[in-house]
């Protein structure tokens, strides 16, 4: 069976039918994530004012906000695919792998325009702040291999999830919860090193995976004095992407002839 | 082409072409097994539903609002779907499965198709099944074009391979323009032909039809049944799920009949499809009985 054409098929069939049905259909692949920016300008920088340690405050949430949301719908709609589609799983038969793959790829595609956005976002940020001549437009590529790494730290983790999800359907429940610790656990609205005291907590807070995502998102797309471009971290998140990803789909594998089937 | 394994299994086949009941297609014959099912059982686990628990009046107010929050909270049942279900089908063959509602009979041939685990026994398929027949579900907010793209690569096609049937299969469903709106907006019958056209693209070995497909018009009758000799001519075999004997008879030159996960009978179609008739008008009076 031609595994990566069913994948990528499976993937931008989804990722079309989440704006098909409706008037503005896939307009709202732009407009979603830029109403979500605006909310997040509006609460964050233009009604609580500065922030300690950060130079541009809308770019360096806009940032955060967009890339833990990517890698929380990732994880969460990873963890649901199996059951989400089990019609599907019980109709046809395929290496059921590609159903948690092909709503990664699903959300890598959506996740794509609201990134140009995010870019856009960040840089009328810093040059109104530190000004036009701290964007660095060379850095912006590096926006691919973090992203890259997230996406596979993120199905890894999605895997695992929809492994045991399907065993035991209420930890999909429990997610959420689990989603909300880490939101600010990670430093997506506040910078880590300037709220936790230096201290063992502050770091494994920096080095956990999506810490340190959120902190290469922002080495490409930002130019923060406390963020710095860091190979160290680089490697950490070249790692953690390829590790989770092994744990997961090996885990997920192994159980393949009981999806769908109990 | 299939070889017949013995002369009196040629015999047979004469005896329905002379009765006139059934005209077998004219290449094929009865081959060598294609599909064995050995002592099989099916069981599966529904979370969250707990069967209901007899009540009793004299229960204090505290004992019944425990059974009612037990009720709602921690179930898990399992299924017997089938419960020790043996038989050998052959190339060439055309099966029909009929029993009355909750009988086991897609569960029996999802196990077939690979899509559910035997709980016990062992199935032996010869080829690949093709499986969009019974109760499948593809995506229902896709449209129907890309229903044919999944369904088709799903089934082993390649992606040019579908796209060149494309037009085929869109013409053999006979859904007109409704393949480019969203199939949960189609009716029963439509997503039945769409999926047994989607089906039958690549020639399977096994294939497996549900009766929806009754409700196309006289043209695509004709299509399908010509569709499925075709098949059998190949050495394929044919399963059909039908509760109509025209149906059966129709289409079919074997039946079996499975009641509550067992099998009570299995041949002539004729003979089985009679004996059902009469079980489900016994049954019917039953009811009649009970509510009067």
């Amino acid at each position: 069976m031609a595994r990566h054409e069913f994948l990528r098929v499976l993937a931008e069939s989804k990722a079309k039918a989440e704006n098909e049905n409706t008037y503005l259909g896939q307009l709202w692949a732009i407009l979603t994530p830029v109403l979500n920016s605006i909310v997040y300008v509006l609460i964050f920088g233009i009604l609580l004012k500065t922030r300690a340690g950060m130079d541009s405050v809308i770019g360096f949430i806009v940032v955060g906000t967009f890339t833990y949301g990517y890698f929380s719908t990732t994880v969460t709609n990873a963890s649901k695919s199996i059951t989400s589609n089990i019609r599907l799983v019980q109709s046809l038969n395929f290496p059921r792998i590609l159903m948690p793959m092909a709503t990664a790829l699903k959300d890598l595609i959506v996740l794509l325009p609201g990134l140009i956005v995010m870019i856009l976002i960040a840089q009328v940020s810093i040059a109104t702040g530190p000004g036009w001549s701290a964007v660095h437009p060379e850095r912006w590529i590096l926006l691919i291999p973090a992203i890259a790494f997230l996406t596979l730290f993120s199905s890894g983790l999605g895997f695992l999830l929809a492994k045991f999800a399907s065993r035991m359907p209420d930890l999909v429940k429990l997610l959420p919860f689990i989603l909300r610790v880490g939101m600010y656990a990670s430093g997506v609205l506040f910078a880590i090193q300037h709220q936790v005291g230096e201290s063992l907590i502050r770091q494994v807070m920096e080095h956990q995976p999506v810490a340190v995502y959120l902190n290469l998102a922002r080495q490409a797309v930002l130019s923060e004095k406390s963020i710095p471009l860091d190979a160290g971290l680089w490697l950490e998140g070249a790692v953690w992407a390829v590790v989770v990803f092994t744990i997961g789909f090996v885990a997920f594998w192994r159980d393949e002839a009981r999806y769908g089937r109990d | 082409m299939a070889e017949t394994s013995n002369p009196s299994s040629n015999l047979e086949l004469e005896d329905e072409a002379s009765s006139g009941t059934y005209a077998p297609p004219k290449a094929g014959t009865l081959g060598t097994p294609s599909v064995i099912v050995e002592d099989l059982h099916v069981k599966y686990h529904v979370v969250g539903a707990r069967m209901k628990q007899p009540t009793s009046k004299q229960d204090g107010a505290l004992a019944k609002f425990l059974r009612k929050g037990r009720s709602l909270t921690g179930g898990h049942t399992t299924i017997h779907a089938v419960k020790g279900v043996s038989f050998t089908a052959r190339h060439g063959e055309s099966i029909g499965i009929i029993g009355t509602n909750g009988s086991g009979k897609s569960t029996l041939l999802k196990a077939i198709a690979g899509l559910l685990s035997p709980t016990e026994g062992k199935i032996f398929v010869s080829g690949i099944p093709s499986l969009l027949g019974v109760s499948a579900v593809l995506m229902g907010d896709l449209t129907g074009e890309r229903n044919i793209m999944i369904g088709g690569l799903a089934l082993g096609l390649s992606k040019k391979e579908v796209s060149e049937r494309f037009d085929e299969i869109a013409e053999f469903a006979g859904i007109g323009d409704a393949i480019y709106l969203p199939m949960k907006t189609y009716s029963a019958g439509m997503g039945a032909r769409l999926r047994f056209a989607i089906s039958t693209a690549a020639t399977p070995d096994v294939l497996m039809i549900d009766e929806a497909l009754a409700t196309g018009d006289a043209g695509f009758q004709a299509r399908s049944r010509e569709r499925i000799d075709e098949i059998r001519e190949t050495a394929g075999t044919v399963f059909v799920v039908a509760h109509s004997q025209a149906t059966i008879r129709a289409m079919c030159n074997r039946v079996i009949w499975l009641e509550q996960g067992q099998i009570r009978m299995d041949g002539d179609p004729e003979e089985v499809t009679a004996a059902y008739d009469e079980y489900s008008k016994t049954q019917g009076k039953a009811r009649q009985k009970r509510k009067s």
